[in-house]
């Protein structure tokens, strides 16, 4: 059963732990996210999130256990080609203009036709020609954003990218991650917004290096005990601590 | 290895350079600003020292040497009291002042003449031409008599207009480049991880040798521009003396500016910050540039300093350069084969070891 729907898998971690120094970032994590899905990962500060992207990504690599990513074990370099990975602060050449910066990861991923359709999905054509170094905050975050997902990949992982977002863009932004999702891109976004919990299909709550619930929003605020989500939370948390 | 992806990340340098103004002045004013400098200094009309003559000879050599000191082009004289020349040394006035005592004839009479020279002595630099002016002068009395001396003199390399800002010139056009485009290298490889970006290409199907190749080519199309600047501004503004082939110079320019970009990638890997990285020139540049033999020759070392000048690769750089600007050396004579051998050499280990300490892992 278990090898059956392997294929089903975007991305498997198994067993994975992580220490910088005496600071276990991450101790025995396993989760599996289905491909097609949008998985929320969430946590305090410090839980561990970017720390287990990164691992995802192959940046780090764990003292133990695996991680798979579209059935390639990682770390793994021609696989990269079917991530995006947008950091969580937004890692751009400021001397750059916006148009570019996403053209620059096109080029590097072999995919320039992608360029206008990603800028207008931020809502940034307008200000292609702007230098990055002279953009707003969010507007930052939202080049990050396209210059993640201009080669359209099969896996997506975004580190709190709707920090500094504003509402009405955040709405359209969960209404094209839905759009992808709905075309078969696995997304993995990375939040300590409840509100944005709610609109992912599966959710992982993380704290202290370890995932203390996994479930679906409505399976998670049945575990906590709980109809609003953050107190669901806060009592799963709660919960381990004692 | 992609061309494709290598072309992307040389084009992306380049935007960037085009828009950072400091940078391009950093590149391609700085290195006019300190040549031109350089020549102004070493060939400006230097002030020659100021000397003090007294001449209390009762004979009549003393004003014949005097009157040919007056004549000497390195030195420029004053005729003084004795008793006035300590002060006039204190307050500045003078760099030296030579006194012909009383018998200084007779002196010469005896066969052994000794003129009094009393220097300021705390400016090395002024000392030499005083006891050059001298000695002509001395030399020249001695033309007039019976025995007339008249070296014939040959050069085997440079000529008789050789000066200072032609030896060093030949070394410093070099050291330049090596310096601008090393310094500029570091810094904005240190840029792409402090700005998280490394993380990103890290994250992409980029290789690690693309990554260092499109750095090298970006910073090579910038290094050749400014190369080829340096160059015209050496022979035809400040006329270094060259009496080699012009392509060969820029040949090996363009060797040292590849190596300073690779060493630039390889030792940003051992710094976190932009300011760790500038820790590296007293470090590594200082050392190289007083070893290398630019500023003293490399056989007046002491010994175990010859040593470490020996495995400089900066060394035979400098050498090379100078061995065809000075000396007019081309690729048949063995000891140009040699540097050139050892800064190819060179170039290959850094690449190699730049891409070897590139790391995936950023953490
Ligand atoms: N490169 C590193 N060196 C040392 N410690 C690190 C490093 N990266 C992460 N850590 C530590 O690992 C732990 C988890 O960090 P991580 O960045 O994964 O948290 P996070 O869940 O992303 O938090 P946030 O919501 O603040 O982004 C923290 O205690 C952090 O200090
Ligand atoms: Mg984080």
């Amino acid at each position: 059963m278990a090898t059956q729907m392997a294929d089903a898998w975007a991305v498997d971690v198994q067993n994975v732990s992580k220490s910088f120094d005496e600071i276990k970032a991450l101790d025995g994590v396993t989760l599996r996210v289905k491909r097609g899905e949008i998985y929320g990962l969430l946590g305090p500060n410090g839980a561990g999130k970017t720390t287990l992207i990164r691992l995802i990504v192959g940046l780090l690599e764990s003292r133990a256990g695996t991680v798979t990513v579209l059935e390639q074990r990682m770390p793994n370099v021609p696989v990269l080609r079917q991530i995006g990975y947008m950091t969580q602060q937004a890692a751009l050449y400021p001397g750059l203009s916006v148009e570019e910066n996403v053209q620059f990861f096109a080029a590097i991923n072999g995919a320039e036709e992608g360029v206008k359709e990603a800028l207008e999905l931020v809502e940034l054509y307008e200000r292609r020609s702007s230098v990055v170094a002279t953009l707003s905050g969010g507007m930052r975050q939202r080049c990050s954003l396209a210059c993640a997902l201009v080669h359209k990949p099969q896996l997506l992982l975004l580190d709190e990218p709707t920090v500094g977002v504003d509402p009405q863009l955040r709405v359209q932004f969960w209404e094209s991650f839905r759009r992808m999702a709905a075309a078969g891109t696995t997304i993995i976004v990375s939040s300590h917004v409840m509100d944005e919990a709610e609109r992912c299909q599966r959710l992982g709550l993380i704290q202290y290096g370890k995932v203390l619930a996994e479930g679906t929003p409505r399976e998670i605020r049945t575990l906590g005990g709980s109809q609003n989500l953050e107190e669901a939370f806060l009592a799963l948390a709660g919960q381990k601590a004692s | 290895m992609s061309g494709h992806r290598i072309a992307a990340i040389t084009r992306r340098l380049l935007q960037q350079f085009r828009r950072d103004r400091r940078t391009l002045a950093l590149l391609f004013v700085a290195p006019i600003v300190i040549l031109g400098l350089l020549g102004y200094l070493m060939r400006g009309s230097a002030s020659a020292p100021a000397v003090g003559v007294a001449n209390e000879d009762q004979g009549q050599l003393g004003a014949m040497v005097a009157a040919a000191l007056t004549r000497s082009s390195v030195i420029t004289t004053t005729t003084i009291q004795a008793s006035d020349g300590d002060s006039k040394l204190k307050d500045g006035s003078l760099a030296a002042y030579i006194v012909f005592p009383p018998d200084f004839s007779q002196q010469a009479q005896a066969g052994a003449i000794a003129p009094e020279v009393h220097l300021e002595g705390s400016q090395p630099g002024t000392t030499a031409p005083v006891l050059q002016a001298l000695q002509q002068a001395l030399i020249s009395l001695a033309a007039q008599g019976p025995v007339h001396v008249q070296p014939h003199v040959t050069y085997l390399y440079g000529g008789p207009g050789f000066d200072t800002l032609d030896y060093f010139g030949a070394a410093f056009i070099g050291v330049v480049v090596f310096f601008l485009v090393f310094v500029v290298t570091i810094v904005s490889f240190l840029n792409e991880r402090s700005q998280g970006t490394l993380e990103r290409l890290m994250a992409s199907p980029l290789r690690r040798g693309e990554i260092v190749l499109g750095y090298m080519l970006g910073f090579t199309v910038l290094a050749l521009v400014q190369s080829a600047e340096v160059l015209v501004f050496s022979l035809a503004v400040l006329k270094v003396h060259n009496a080699g082939n012009v392509a060969l110079i820029f040949g090996i320019e363009a060797l040292m500016a590849i190596a300073a970009v690779n060493l630039g990638i390889f030792l940003s890997m051992f710094a976190r910050t932009e300011f760790q990285a500038v820790q590296f020139i007293p470090l590594v540049v200082v050392p190289q540039i007083l070893l290398s033999g630019i500023l003293f020759p490399v056989a007046t070392e002491p010994r175990p300093l010859q040593v470490v000048s020996d495995v400089l690769p900066l060394t035979y750089a400098v050498n090379g350069m100078r061995d065809v600007m000075v000396k007019g050396a081309d690729l048949t004579w063995s000891s140009l084969q040699l540097e050139v051998g050892v800064v190819l050499g060179f170039v290959v280990l850094i690449v190699l070891a730049a891409v070897a300490t590139l790391r995936r892992r950023i953490a």
